[in-house]
């Protein structure tokens, strides 16, 4: 089913963007409608006809929600969601960005219920919101458990509660509830908590442990977006997107051509904390303790049953 | 592991012959893109685990192997081995033996604290080993890997010296998986480890991650011969269908099977053996 216009949240991001390019090569879809909180005449920095159209609206005022899906997403008929918007930065929380990581997804699935034109709504959700455990499979199917510990951070939290709204809707209306759980993309922008730890040109890992990881390239992100968005009618569901790279975490060091140096625990805590707080850097220890000790390794099988994702691109390794 | 594949390929020349590399090189991985499995195994870490182990499995255990042939060469497959002798050595060497015999990289499946145990966990998950979940092993035999299961658990490593060669409680999660994913069970007895380091008593407390403190006779394990003896592959998967893998009695009566068959090969190589040390 391919849709006759495609509303992106989040477009002004490096996917989002991504997206919105690749839909408009695809000459059956008449109107792609991008949405951001950047200026319009910067948000969108590459030529583009009346195919796309851009509009600045926050979507954590649920009024502004309502405006922008049952004025311009109706006028243009638009009949396929992508939401991808979601607050990048662990470093900052609070009530402002639970309303655009959770809020703003509760709104746009109420009103896309029931919504004229709005037949799919495709969230791209994390595989952060997976549990990481040395007594949980290495392989993580979408039954995985979540990781609902009182001790995750609102970056985790908020995903999982955005993740578990789409999933509580799914199947209760008409509406084709799709939610991506994509496994980590390795860009800038993305809110890539590796990138972030790749950024250094030291990288201290936990002394021992060389945890197996799965990544994904930005080209198989929008590529499975995509497919979602044209997916046969009716379906439904929760898919893992894998990337085509797995590999242990000092492999990644290493391909990403940075230095290493395996440490304590203890020692790397403080220090991630001190760069962080120093450089403002996002990367947070803490998060990633628990994959950077055990494995965790996205299956896509039902994915490539369903959507025919199959992933292609590997991550362009600067160091290679 | 702190070293690249390539530290490990040089290294591993360095213990093994030339054939022993190749068969290495050429061992059947589900290669994920990066020469590791989605496991963490990979090729130079099974030559380096075969050439660490090499010394042990030739020299100082002088292991025998009697029916290898019996693991099927490829598809899935359960083994399922009596487990014992305060350190899991044996586990190290029935690995070996496979790859050496069998051509094939046996995945041992782990207690769950073995993947928390630094460089040691990680050294073994990159020569085939997998903590002990249902979802682990349910993967590996979905893609047709050979699991090495120990029934009997930590309780058989640390049994007492006076119940050595009796098994402990038999587990029946191994039958279960065979069950459901049509697997034939290989029993493999293992006859040597028993002796190796008689556990005296042991600490009940937990450290270094290990779930109590053996004291055993010995500082290091004994000298004693191996014997590793497989046994005809159980049919489970023809035995049953994979409906039937809910149904406890069924399970029972399978593990029981398993069991049996087990503690069969045991007596029988305990017959065959010439002296611990023989």
């Amino acid at each position: 089913m391919t849709p006759r216009g495609v509303l992106v949240t989040g477009a002004t991001t490096p996917i989002g963007e991504r997206l919105c390019r690749s839909l408009l090569a695809d000459a059956r879809i008449e109107h792609v409608l991008a949405v951001g909180l950047e200026a319009p005449e910067s948000a969108i920095p590459f030529s583009h006809g009346e195919r796309l159209v851009y509009r600045r609206v926050d979507l954590s005022r649920g009024r502004r929600v309502r405006n922008l899906l049952f004025g311009i997403v109706r006028d243009l008929g638009i009949e396929c969601v992508v939401h991808l918007s979601m607050h990048r930065s662990a470093a900052q929380e609070g009530g402002r960005v639970h309303a655009q990581n959770v809020d703003a997804l509760r709104s746009l699935l109420e009103l896309s219920e029931r919504h004229p034109t709005i037949k799919r709504f495709v969230f791209r959700s994390h595989a952060e919101v997976y549990q990481v455990s040395h007594e949980l499979p290495i392989l993580v199917t979408e039954d995985h458990p979540l990781n609902l510990g009182p001790g995750a951070p609102q970056w985790i939290r908020d995903r999982v509660e955005a993740d578990l709204t789409a999933c509580a809707r799914t199947g209760l209306t008409p509406l084709q509830i799709v939610v991506l759980r994509c496994a980590e993309v390795l860009g800038p922008g993305t809110g890539s908590q590796l990138f972030d730890f790749l950024d250094a040109p030291v990288c201290l890992r936990p002394a021992g442990y060389n945890p197996m990881m799965n990544l994904l390239s930005m080209a198989d992100a929008v590529h499975a977006l995509e497919l979602a968005t044209q997916a046969p009618e009716g379906t439904i569901g929760v898919f893992n997107i894998a990337g085509r790279d797995t590999l242990p975490l000092a492999e990644c060091i290493r391909k990403w051509g940075r230095a290493q140096i395996p440490a304590p625990g203890t020692l790397i805590t403080p220090i991630y904390r001190l760069r962080r707080r120093l450089r403002g850097h996002d990367f947070s220890y803490g998060m990633n303790r628990r994959r950077f000790h055990y494995a965790s390794v996205l299956e896509g099988s039902r994915a490539c049953e369903v959507l025919g994702y199959v992933p292609e691109h590997p991550i362009d390794w600067p160091a290679e | 592991m702190p070293f690249p594949p390539a530290v490990a390929w040089a290294l591993a020349r360095r213990m093994l012959d030339p054939e022993e590399i190749e068969a290495a090189r050429n061992v059947n991985i589900a290669d994920a893109g990066h020469g590791y499995d989605p496991f963490g195994l990979h090729r130079a870490f099974v030559a380096l685990g075969v050439g660490i182990a090499s010394p042990l499995y030739k020299r100082y255990f002088r292991v025998r192997s009697y029916g290898a042939d019996k693991i099927p060469s490829d598809g899935p497959a359960v083994l399922a081995c009596n487990h014992s002798g305060t350190v899991p050595v044996d586990g190290m060497m029935l690995w070996v033996d496979v790859v050496r015999h069998a051509g094939r990289v046996p995945r041992p499946i782990a207690d769950h604290f073995v993947p928390t145990l630094p460089w040691i966990g990680t050294l073994f998950a990159r020569s085939g080993m997998v903590g002990g979940s249902r979802g682990n092993a349910r993967a590996l035999l979905q893609a047709g890997q050979v699991l090495m299961i120990f029934p009997e658990g930590v309780p058989g490593i640390g049994k007492p010296f006076s119940e050595r060669y009796r098994l402990q409680e038999w587990r029946v999660g191994h039958c279960e998986l065979a069950i459901r994913h049509a697997s034939p069970v290989v029993p493999v007895g293992i006859v040597g480890a028993e002796e190796q380091m008689p556990q005296i008593s042991r600490i009940d407390i937990p450290a270094f991650g290990l779930p109590y403190i053996p004291i055993p006779a010995t500082p290091l394990p004994l000298p004693v011969r191996y014997h590793i003896h497989y046994g005809d592959p159980i049919p489970i998967h023809r035995d049953y269908t994979p409906d039937q893998a809910d149904d406890p009695d069924v399970v029972q009566e399978a593990a029981g099977r398993v069991k049996a068959a087990v503690q069969d090969l045991l007596e029988r190589g305990l017959d065959q053996r010439e002296g611990v040390f023989a």
